[in-house]
């Protein structure tokens, strides 16, 4: 188990570290969801629509499209000098190996996710500290079933010529069940409702993220074996 | 005495074309055997089913007597591999490469072992500096460096001279006459015949994907090396080209009696 977990460990340090190094990833990623953040300011006729409204739904969808920029990318670090086979031939487990993208990923993302946060509150006027534990709890659980999904996908995409088109085609109609249930909660939750109100939709995402998290572990090996 | 590693009959198709088409040898503990062939000859295809990155469509691997199974992660901590591609990456140092490989194997005393690594290629003084900086021989040499890190028994070297210049290619033999201390067991492929032959025990010439030759470097004539393997890979494929005594003249090749047209060699 001790060294199961080391190898989790080695592989999402080792994307971190080149992640923080390069910033490929999370400059466009953060780029996306702060400029979408403010086109959409200027899009929305505030007198019509109130920002709660329209705050939840937004947060879901710039942070599932700004994401999809980071996750589509998972394994272009692999493709270089084809690291991938020298992982391939190591004692690593593929769940292992699986795993640590999707610390990797959870981690890039969440990051991602706070400045959208911070994005969101600045130009919507909302304010997420009343139920601030919650609404972390929401996107935590969407955030892991998310990544699952998308480093899943991206290492089936990775090795196609059509890798970056076919990823959001293949990945958003399973995401459906996760946007539904993460926006209405958040939006529950920005309307000032207490946390009791939303914890079918937390254990209906926690679901969600598991069976995820499950089906990549137990698939991934036959996406990258060969 | 048990081999080492022992293969069986193997079998691995790319749609119409037999990559590798029932090879079974097998190699004893200590031994270095070259694959020699033409390009397209399936030699990669060889390595690749023997390495574990492919999985074989017929036939069986046994290391040290077992059957090998491709899921299990156990014997891969045995295998070292250096292919023409350096599997680095070039935003990390050569020393939090080594280091993140050294992790994943689970080494112990792992810094000792990086910094011994390191100064066993000469790469001491860029330790510190991003791989992508690195010339095509420096990162040749590290990656030679993250293949004997762990220290492996069955080490697989696929094409290394690709690209080399030649101090890096005098380093290589160099770590090939050092890795031929009768402990380790070495598979070296390559389509540069004099780089080839200069330290193998054991010979094989790969052609459309079946050992058109297997035998010791002895029973090939001295001074003619072109003009055998010429005569090897010329000859058309088939079971007929062993049992019917052909092949290059001079050539002792044996068929092996678990498969017709596969040819082995003790």
């Amino acid at each position: 188990m001790r060294s199961y977990l080391a190898e989790i460990r080695a592989l999402a340090a080792k994307d971190l570290r080149v992640e923080f190094r390069t910033r490929e990833r999370f400059a466009s990623m953060t780029a996306f969801v702060v400029l979408s953040a403010l086109l959409f300011n200027y899009a929305v006729d505030w007198t019509v629509v109130s920002p709660q409204d329209l705050a939840s739904a937004l947060i879901w969808m710039i942070i599932v499209l700004g994401g999809l920029l980071g996750l589509g990318r998972t394994f272009e670090l692999e493709k270089e000098d084809g690291a991938m086979q020298g992982l391939l031939v190591a004692p690593v487990r593929r769940d292992a190996l699986f795993l640590g993208k999707v610390v990797a990923n959870c981690v890039l993302l969440a990051a991602v996710e706070v400045i959208a946060l911070f994005a969101v509150a600045l130009f919507f006027q909302v304010n997420f500290i009343p139920n601030g534990l919650p609404v972390a709890a929401v996107l935590g659980l969407g955030t892991v079933g998310f990544v699952s999904l998308g480093t899943l996908f991206s290492g089936i995409t990775a090795g196609t010529r059509m890798g970056e088109t076919l990823l959001p085609v293949l990945l958003f109609p399973l995401l459906v069940p996760l946007v539904v249930f993460g926006a209405s909660a958040t939006s529950t939750l920005l309307a000032g409702f207490p946390a009791t109100t939303v914890y079918g939709s937390l254990r209906l995402l926690a679901a969600f993220s598991l069976l995820a998290l499950a089906c990549g572990m137990a698939l991934f090996r036959y996406i990258v074996e060969e | 005495m048990e081999p080492l590693l022992e293969a069986r009959g193997l079998v691995r198709t790319f749609g119409p074309i037999r990559a590798v088409d029932g090879i079974s040898f097998s190699l004893d503990e200590g031994q270095l055997l070259t694959v020699l062939g033409p390009n397209g000859a399936g030699k990669s295809t060889l390595l690749g089913l023997l390495c574990g990155s492919l999985r074989p469509q017929a036939g069986e691997i046994r290391f040290r007597g077992e059957l090998r199974d491709a899921g299990a992660t156990e014997w891969r901590r045995e295998i070292g591999v250096l292919s023409h591609r350096t599997w680095l990456y070039g935003a990390l140092t050569a020393r939090e490469n080594l280091t993140f490989f050294g992790r994943i194997y689970g080494l112990a005393d792992l810094a000792e072992r990086i910094e011994a690594s390191l100064a066993g290629v000469g790469l001491e003084a860029a330790a510190d500096r991003w791989v992508r900086e690195y010339s095509r021989g420096m990162r040749q040499r590290l990656a030679l460096a993250r293949t004997l890190l762990h220290d492996p028994a069955l080490i697989f070297l696929d094409e290394p001279f690709t690209g080399l210049d030649i101090h890096a290619s005098a380093l290589l033999r160099d770590v090939l006459a050092w890795l031929k201390d009768g402990r380790r067991t070495v598979i070296l492929v390559t389509h540069n015949l004099s780089e080839g032959l200069a330290l193998s025990d054991r010979v094989a010439i790969q052609h459309q994907g079946r050992f058109a030759f297997l035998g010791d470097p002895s029973e090939i004539p001295a001074g003619d090396e072109e003009r055998f393997y010429r005569d090897a890979v010329e000859r058309p494929a088939g079971p007929s080209s062993g049992s019917d005594g052909g092949g290059p003249a001079g050539s002792s090749l044996r068929q092996d009696t678990d498969r017709e047209g596969a040819f082995g060699v003790r």
